[in-house]
This record gives structure tokens, C-alpha cells and sequence, in this order.
């Protein structure tokens, strides 16, 4: 038996796949391909390649068990069907299980909603500018599967179905933007949902040597700043992350808890405000310029030494507005307590160190003194600033400074603070980035994960915290360029490639761009930006009100729009040559008699206008003859309509 | 009780329905074809599809809210503009469509008699999945390729003999989405008639022989030229003799006359039994038999007399003779 390909089942059927793929990450790899496993069935049989089986007695309650058995798997593997990840593992389940016992159109429609339902899932649970142009292939897809669906067995091609969903979905964008910047939002949330579990990227609450040289491979983007105003020059970018201040010799690690009271901060020198909008790291660190003012917004966490956490893991894109200061002093003295805790060193791990910090505080005279004396001796001593510097030892800072001499910026810190604490001067590293990349584009900063530095800051009697980085001194063109044009050979290749290729980098900065501008503008977008645009229309206290106006104007202008858009022809029945031919004599003969009426016949006509004027008796009746015998006789050919035409021109009134 | 509640709740909407039906044919009155179907007269509803897709949207808008995902706004945004977008085009598939002619076939009751309904669109773009119905007949789906036409064949069951007016017929549609539904009704005057069923055993009467005369408009072989006569209402314009006419001789119509052949004569009021329907019945019976042999016959009913003809046009006017019997209707 040969079956027509159902084209409505396959479509849906690959809707259901596509928007299974736009889940692949956030559901279980056994649910996808589950999910993408019912589409191919379903794609085989409704094509006729495979015989599909007889449904048979017992089929439901197999149908039910399955499903039974496949809910409880989800559940077990996430341990709760609350939460985003396993409400979309449990609708790929169910669309798998429709797409396998689809018979009737209906469960097609239904497979091609379940579609729909994973894209929304697919969308809370990522907002990015690829994923926009994927989602929307998508929605062309399933709005064409509607149209595929509802006719089957038309004229309707499948290439016709997808331009008639692309046209409809151009003509509904109007709309969409219309009510994406007007329709009132919510601020907070009515319903919270768990959010699956991700990996943990970035910077940790731990140092290591070697762990900075290996997040300084990455490309990725850690977060993105623009500046309000003039950014300050490239050297003074240095971005705070985790503060670390205990070290046991090799690692240097955040303190738990533990807070002593700081000394009072004074903020010096103008202001410098930015907007950060950071990638999600599923770990609670914030990232601002040295030195942050105050906390940038609710729940997140300024401790004592400057370094902002959130209080929850970062899982998404966040964004914050934050005012920093590139100067600051304290002049109260540091506590006791303070002073004892940011000396702390393990007294039996690199010994060398200790006695050569030793050795030269006692000859400088001063802590200030001391903190330049060591500065000379790193840049006099031929140490080698590299992504790879060999084998260490568990006295990692001996191993830098006296063996092999080489070293990324993590251990040149290490080194250098522990120097400090040595001598009794307090110290403590400070990780985070240095730099960034200028994005003409979108004329904002592009901070990498390969911009990870570590840096150190000690604290100098009235003076307080100061920043020293060891490495500036190695290797001082680190202040002006990124790791990626220093040390290319140590890179992987393919990022090397696509960073030095002018064009190349071109188009990667534009991609960044255009995907910072679809963050700050679209997926950002909120309720405070909607207060903002009204503000910008020139509404002084933009309240609900102007946005349910703005919302139903919007509305009104789009609604006229497309009601003239889409009027088609004149809805009268169009008449043929021969009508027309015939319409111009009766329009020609109006000035004669009264005009014809619907029900008169042609004959009738001639013998009324006849009656009227003798003389046109002939030419008329002989007009009305040839017009009814065209219309109602045989089939006319096209030279007798021809010469209908040309005695309707001729007839003189 | 519940059976109780159901037929009160089926009875309501039948009364609905013709409540409705019949404010719609004030509204529009009746129909002169051929005519393009206006926008005044087009009604438009969601379907069962249409109300789940705004439930899906509201769900996802919703969702969207709750967790200010610009995302999902979007999504829901433009679906729903895409929604309305399907509103308008499923509207215009339908305005503008003309409806040149309608015609029916009758039929043996409990057989279908046709409903034909000849759709043409002026449009320059296809109007796909246009579908004809009446009030108790299944959809039947056409599409218009522009600039032509298409016809509609239309089931129509006929539970019995006798005529069966078709109050009026829906045309609607369902594209391009299936999400909305545009239908209009189209009022004209229409019935199909449903024949006796040709049942019965008894022999028919005798033949007899006459001479030709009758005469027929339509040349179907045979036939002769047997001159002119005066046009009547009814006739085809395609008889009418055109040159006559041009000279001034007024309308005349060509006809054509049978050469003479034997006949049999099916007299209503000669069939012996009591029971109307059976008679009615063998009559059909003897029709059906005469018209497969190729037989001339004429039907005697109701005081009326059809001389004895052939051809699929005599059996129908036959057959409709008999349907109509005891209706009170002249035909």
C-alpha cells in the first residue's frame, strides 16, 4: 500500500525535535534523546518508510505504564518534578510519548504546542542573541505546522505554509515591540522555580600556583563594562574579585567568616561610574573596579575588604551599576587584631624568602621603604613573566624567586606578599582582572577570563590598603596589553588566531556587540526601563497609566496597519471583456433612455432604446444580438469579442 | 435526570441555532447569485485550536511576567500578533470569494442527492481550504486557484421521498492557521428532492406504438429537424436560433422531433394495492427499468400526464412526479 507522506505529522513531528535540541544541557541526555528517537519514528512512518503497528487491545494501558514508569525516572533523577530543569525533562517525556501514539490532527496541533512549551522553557532558561534566531526559526516552523496541519490533502505546499508563517510573523513584529516596551510589567515574581545545577567557570576563592595562568588560556568573556562618561585610562583598570588573606605556603585561600573591623575609607578623586554586566559563573563573586563606593544593589554583599558577593550563585547574566573610586586613603590606624591576622605565614615553608625579607626590612628603614626595596629587587633580579613556568615545589614562593626565576602574576603576588608578611608589613593578594578589550562597536570594555590577574595590596600607615602589583614591575607592558598580544605562543591556537586576525576580531567584536546590545536593551528590559522610555517621550511621572495608553495606541495604529495591509481587491464580481464591452454601450446609451435595469435582458434593452431613438434601432438591436449571443451561447472566440468591442466604439449617440 | 438535563440543554441550542439562523437571513435577505461575498456578512470565531493557542500564550505571557524574562515576552508578543495576523487572513480568504452558481442533483431516498456549488475567485493568489457545508451535510474542501473556479460537491442524505429545502448553505474557512474560523451562509432558493426508491416486482404494462411527435429542444442522436418555435421561458439560450432572430423574426427556438417508436405509459391510478408508498415504489421500479433499456415512457399521476420520452432529463421529471406526490406541490 502506498501512503502520501502526511505532511502536517512530519512538520510537527520536527517541530517537537528542533525545540527538543534548544533543551539539549538543561535536559537529561536519556530525555533527548528519548524525545529526538519519537520525532525520527514518527518523521519514518507518516512518510510511509516504515509500516506503522495496528494499534492492538492493551495499547492505552501500555501507553499508561510507560508513561508512568518514564515520570517517575524524571523524578527520580532530579529528585523533585518543582523546577525548570525537570518540568522541561518531563515535557520532553510526555511530547516523545504524544509524538509516538499521534494518530489524528489533533495530536499533531497538540505535539506542535508541547513545541511550543519547551521554547518557553528554553527561553527562561537562556536569553542569548543566538538562541533569539534559533527560537525563532522555530516559531516560523511551528506556525507553518499549524497551517500544514489544518489543511491536509490542499493546494497548500509546505513551502507555501512556511511563507505564509514568515509573513505573518514579519507583519506581527510591529506588535510585538509595540507591547515588549509597553505592556506593564511586574516588578518580582509570583511563582519560583529551582534552577538546575551548572559548572562553576572564573575565578575561585583560591590561588594556587599556576591556577591564574590557566584561567589566562580562556577567551571567554568574564563580563563587559561600559562607562558613563570617560573610562579611565587601561593601567587603572584593575577589577577586584575574591580578596585572599590566608596562606599555608602554597595556596593562598579566602578566610571563612571571619571579619575584623576596617578602618575608615576616604574616597578620593572624582567618581567613576560604569555599568557591569556579568556572565554567569554559578559562583557568588562580583566584580568591580578598585575601589567600589558602596554596595551596588540589594543582597549583595560588601565585606571589609571591598570585595562584593552575592547571595546567591550567579546563574544568569546580571547586571549592575556600580560607582567606584581609583583612589582612596585610610588614615585611622589598622586594629591589632587586623594587623595579626593579614601577617599570618606557615614559619617552616620557604625558608629562603623569609630570610631574605628579614634581611632587607632590617635595612630598610621604613615599611614604605621596604615595600619599594622589594619592588627593586623583582625588577633587578631576572624573573621571567610566562603563562609556564615549570615544576614547583611545596615551597612554592622559594621555587619562583631562587630556582627557576619564572613566573605568571599569581606567583609573583604569592611572592611578594609573602614577603611582606615576613618583614610584619600586612599584605593579601587581590584576584581579579586587569585591562579589557575596547569594543569600538559597542564602545564598551570586554573583560576576559585570559585578562585574570592577581595583585597584591599592603597596608602602609596612614596611608592604608595600597595597591602593589609585582607584576607591572616584571613585565610593564602587562598595564598596557592584554596577555593575549604578550604571550600568543603559550595560547591555544585557535583563540590566538581569531584574536590577531584583524577581520576576524572585527567580526567577533561586532558579534559582542550586537548580542551587549540585545542584553542591555531587550533582555534587561524591565520595568524601571519601561518608566525610562516614557520618561524620554516626555511623560515627567510616568506612572501604569501611560503605559496601558502607550499599550492601546500601539495597539489601535498596528491594528489599522494591518487591516490595510491585508484588504485585498475590491470584493465585487469583476466583469469579462464581453461584460465590459457590453457595460461601455449601456453607459453610451444612458443619455437615450433610462438605464438598464438588473433584470432586463438584452433584447428587452435594445427594443426600449429602439422605441426611444428609431434611428439607432438597427445598430443597437444588431449590438444586443452579438452581446447575447457571446454571452449566452456557445463558447465565443476571441475575434468575435474583438469585433464586439469595435462596434461598442463605433455606436455614435 | 441527566438525560433529562442533556435534551433540555440540546433543545436550547437548537433553538439558539435557528434563532440565530434566522436573524442572519433577515440581516442578509436572500441571495441573487452570482455574487463576491462582502465583509459585512462574513462572521468570524476562533476554533477549538485557536482558544488552546490563546491559553498556551497566556500561560507563557504568564510565565514570561513571573519571571520577567524578556524572552518569553517576546515570544509571547509575537505570537500573539501572530494570532491576530491569522484572524485577518482567514477573514480574507474568504471576502471577495464569488459564488457563481449552485445546482442540485436529486436521488433515490436513502442515497445522497448532490449539492453543487460553484466558487470562482478574482483574487491573484490561491484561495486554499474554502469549505462548502449546509446545515446537516459533512465540510467539503475546494481550493480557487486565481482566476478560475471550482466546485463543491456536496453530499446530501435523503432520509425519505419528498423535497427537502436546503435552508441555506455555510461557506467557511479555516486557513491558513486553523486557529479562526470565517464562515458565511449563502441564502437561495434550493431543495433537492428524494425519488422513490425503484422497488417492486410486478410486470410492467404493455407497450404502445405512436406516431413521432414528440419534440424536444435537445438533438441527442436520433432526432430530426422539425423547425422553429416561439421562445418560452425555461428555454436554453443555446437553442435559440441567433440568425433568425438577427433577422428581425423575434426569438425562436430550434427543435428537433423523435421518429416514431414504441412507448409505454406508467398510470398511477391503474396500479392496484392500497399502499401509497409501494405503488409509488413499483412505479420508480418501472421508470429505472425503461430508462436502462432505452425505452420511451411517460408517467400519468395526480391528473397529470408526461408524454412518453427518454433520456436522463424525462427520468428525472419522472421521478420527480412521483417524489412529490401528495405534497400538494404543482410541478
Amino acid at each position: 500500500m502506498v501512503t502520501t507522506p502526511d505532511r502536517g505529522s512530519i512538520a510537527a513531528a520536527l517541530v517537537y525535535g528542533a525545540s527538543v535540541l534548544l533543551v539539549v544541557g538543561s535536559a537529561p541526555a536519556w530525555c533527548v534523546a528519548l524525545g529526538l528517537g519519537g520525532c525520527a519514528w514518527r518523521i519514518l512512518t507518516a512518510s510511509g518508510r516504515i509500516a506503522r503497528p495496528k494499534p492492538f487491545r492493551g495499547l492505552r494501558f501500555l501507553l499508561g505504564a510507560i508513561t508512568a514508569i518514564l515520570v517517575f525516572a524524571v523524578a527520580a533523577s532530579f529528585r523533585t518534578l518543582n523546577g525548570l530543569a525537570a518540568g522541561t525533562a518531563l515535557l520532553v517525556v510526555m511530547g516523545a510519548l504524544k509524538v509516538l501514539e499521534a494518530r489524528s490532527r489533533r495530536d499533531d496541533a497538540i505535539v506542535v504546542a508541547v513545541g511550543l512549551f519547551l521554547l518557553l522553557a528554553a527561553a527562561l532558561g537562556g536569553q542569548a542573541l543566538w538562541r533569539a534566531v534559533l527560537y525563532l526559526f522555530v516559531i516560523c516552523g511551528a506556525c507553518a505546522a499549524f497551517a500544514l496541519i489544518a489543511h491536509p490533502g490542499s493546494a497548500l505546499t509546505a513551502r507555501a505554509a512556511l511563507r505564509l508563517s514568515v509573513r505573518a510573523l514579519a507583519m506581527s513584529i510591529p506588535l510585538a515591540l509595540a507591547c515588549f516596551m509597553f505592556f506593564p510589567r511586574i516588578s518580582g515574581q509570583f511563582w519560583t522555580l529551582q534552577q538546575g545545577g551548572m559548572a562553576t567557570t572564573g575565578l575561585t576563592d583560591e590561588m594556587s600556583p599556576g591556577s591564574i595562568s590557566e584561567l589566562a588560556t580562556e577567551y571567554d568573556p568574564a563580563f563587559r563594562v561600559r562607562f558613563v562618561g570617560e573610562p579611565p585610562r587601561r593601567a587603572a583598570l584593575y577589577w577586584r574579585g575574591p580578596v585572599l588573606n590566608e596562606f599555608d605556603g602554597f595556596t593562598w585561600r579566602r578566610a571563612g567568616p571571619w571579619v575584623y573591623r576596617a578602618a575608615p575609607l576616604d574616597m578620593l578623586g572624582d567618581p567613576v561610574r560604569y555599568r557591569v554586566t556579568l556572565e554567569p559563573t554559578n559562583q557568588r563573586w562580583m566584580f568591580a573596579l578598585d575601589t567600589v563606593a558602596t554596595s551596588p544593589r540589594r543582597g549583595v554583599f560588601m565585606s571589609h575588604d571591598r570585595q562584593l558577593t552575592a547571595a546567591e550563585p550567579i546563574t544568569s547574566v546580571v547586571s549592575y551599576d556600580a560607582v567606584s573610586h581609583l583612589e582612596t586613603r585610610s588614615t585611622g590606624p589598622m586594629t591589632g587584631l587586623g594587623r595579626d591576622y593579614e601577617t599570618r605565614l606557615p614559619e617552616d615553608r620557604n625558608p629562603r624568602t623569609l630570610a631574605l625579607a628579614r634581611e632587607m626590612r632590617a635595612r630598610a628603614g621604613s615599611d614604605a621603604a621596604y615595600v619599594r626595596a622589594v619592588l627593586d629587587w623583582f625588577r633587578s633580579n631576572g624573573l621571567e613573566y610566562t603563562l609556564e613556568p615549570g615544576t614547583t615545589s611545596i615551597d612554592s614562593v622559594d621555587t619562583t624567586l631562587f630556582d627557576s626565576k619564572r613566573g605568571f602574576c599569581g606567583h609573583f603576588a604569592s611572592a611578594y606578599a609573602t614577603m611582606m608578611r615576613a618583614a610584619g608589613v600586612p599584605a593579601r593578594i587581590v584576584t581579579g582582572y586587569l585591562g579589557g578589550e575596547w569594543n569600538p562597536v559597542g564602545g564598551y570594555y570586554i573583560v576576559r577570563q585570559s585578562e585574570a590577574h592577581a595583585w597584591t595590596e599592603v597596608w602602609l600607615d596612614g596611608q592604608g590598603w595600597t595597591r602593589v602589583d609585582p607584576t607591572a614591575v616584571v613585565a610593564p607592558e602587562r598595564l598596557q596589553r592584554g596577555v593575549y598580544d604578550m604571550l600568543a605562543n603559550s595560547l591555544p591556537a585557535t583563540s590566538t588566531y581569531l584574536h590577531n586576525t584583524g577581520w576576524l576580531n572585527r567580526i567577533t567584536l561586532l558579534w559582542d556587540g550586537l548580542n551587549q546590545w540585545w542584553q542591555e536593551r531587550v533582555v534587561e528590559f524591565n520595568l524601571r526601563a519601561q518608566f525610562d522610555l516614557l520618561r524620554e517621550l516626555g511623560i515627567d511621572s510616568p506612572g501604569w497609566e501611560h503605559l496601558g495608553w502607550a499599550f492601546a495606541l500601539g495597539m489601535v495604529l498596528w491594528i489599522a496597519w494591518v487591516a490595510l495591509t491585508l484588504r485585498r481587491g475590491v470584493a465585487r464580481v469583476k466583469p469579462d471583456r464581453i461584460g465590459r464591452a457590453w457595460l461601455r454601450a449601456t453607459r453610451k446609451l444612458a443619455k437615450v433612455a433610462p438605464a438598464r435595469t438588473a433584470s432586463e435582458g438584452p433584447l428587452d434593452y435594445a427594443q426600449r432604446i429602439a422605441a426611444a431613438r428609431p434611428d439607432l434601432a438597427a445598430p443597437v438591436q444588431a449590438l444586443a444580438v452579438q452581446y447575447a449571443r457571446l454571452r449566452f451561447g456557445p463558447a465565443a472566440n476571441a475575434a468575435d469579442v474583438t469585433s464586439l468591442e469595435r462596434e461598442v466604439r463605433r455606436l455614435a449617440v | 435526570m441527566s438525560a433529562t438535563a442533556q435534551t433540555a440543554a440540546g433543545n436550547l441550542s437548537m433553538r439558539l441555532r435557528r434563532r440565530v439562523a434566522a436573524w442572519a437571513k433577515r440581516r442578509q435577505g436572500e441571495d441573487r447569485l452570482p455574487f463576491a461575498v462582502s465583509s459585512r456578512r462574513v462572521y468570524i470565531l476562533p476554533t477549538r485550536g485557536g482558544v488552546a493557542f490563546a491559553g498556551l500564550l497566556l500561560v507563557m505571557l504568564l510565565a514570561g511576567l513571573n519571571y520577567s524574562n524578556s524572552m518569553a515576552m517576546l515570544i509571547t508578543f509575537l505570537l500573539a500578533g501572530f494570532g491576530l495576523i491569522a484572524m485577518h487572513l482567514c477573514h480574507r480568504n474568504l471576502v471577495g470569494t464569488v459564488v457563481r452558481a449552485v445546482g442540485t442533483v436529486d436521488a433515490f431516498a436513502g442515497e445522497h442527492a448532490r449539492l453543487f456549488v460553484t466558487l470562482e475567485n478574482a483574487a491573484d493568489s490561491t484561495r486554499i481550504g474554502l469549505e462548502c457545508s449546509t446545515d446537516d451535510s459533512e465540510l467539503v474542501l475546494v481550493d480557487v486557484r486565481p482566476d478560475a473556479t471550482a466546485r463543491a460537491d456536496i453530499a446530501i442524505a435523503l432520509p425519505r421521498r419528498g423535497r427537502f429545502p436546503i435552508e441555506r448553505i455555510r461557506l467557511s474557512t479555516a486557513f491558513p492557521f486553523g486557529l479562526f474560523r470565517a464562515w458565511t451562509w449563502v441564502h437561495v432558493p434550493l431543495s433537492v428532492i428524494g425519488w422513490p426508491v425503484p422497488r417492486g416486482r410486478r410486470e410492467p404494462p404493455p407497450e404502445a406504438t405512436t406516431g413521432g411527435q414528440a419534440l424536444s429542444v435537445v438533438r441527442s442522436g436520433d432526432e430530426e429537424w422539425a423547425g422553429l418555435r416561439e421562445f418560452r421561458d425555461g428555454d436554453s439560450p443555446r437553442q435559440v436560433a441567433w440568425a433568425t432572430y438577427a433577422r428581425g423574426r423575434g426569438l425562436m427556438v430550434k427543435t428537433y422531433e423523435s421518429p416514431a417508436a414504441h412507448h409505454r405509459i406508467f398510470d398511477f391510478a391503474h396500479l392496484p394495492g392500497t399502499d401509497v408508498e409501494q405503488r409509488l415504489e413499483q412505479m420508480s421500479a418501472w421508470i429505472v427499468a425503461a430508462h436502462a433499456r432505452g425505452e420511451r415512457y411517460g408517467v400519468r399521476i395526480d391528473g397529470r400526464e408526461l408524454p412518453p420520452d427518454s433520456g436522463n432529463e424525462h427520468r428525472a421529471r419522472c421521478l420527480k412526479g412521483l417524489a412529490l406526490h401528495g405534497s400538494g406541490e404543482s410541478w
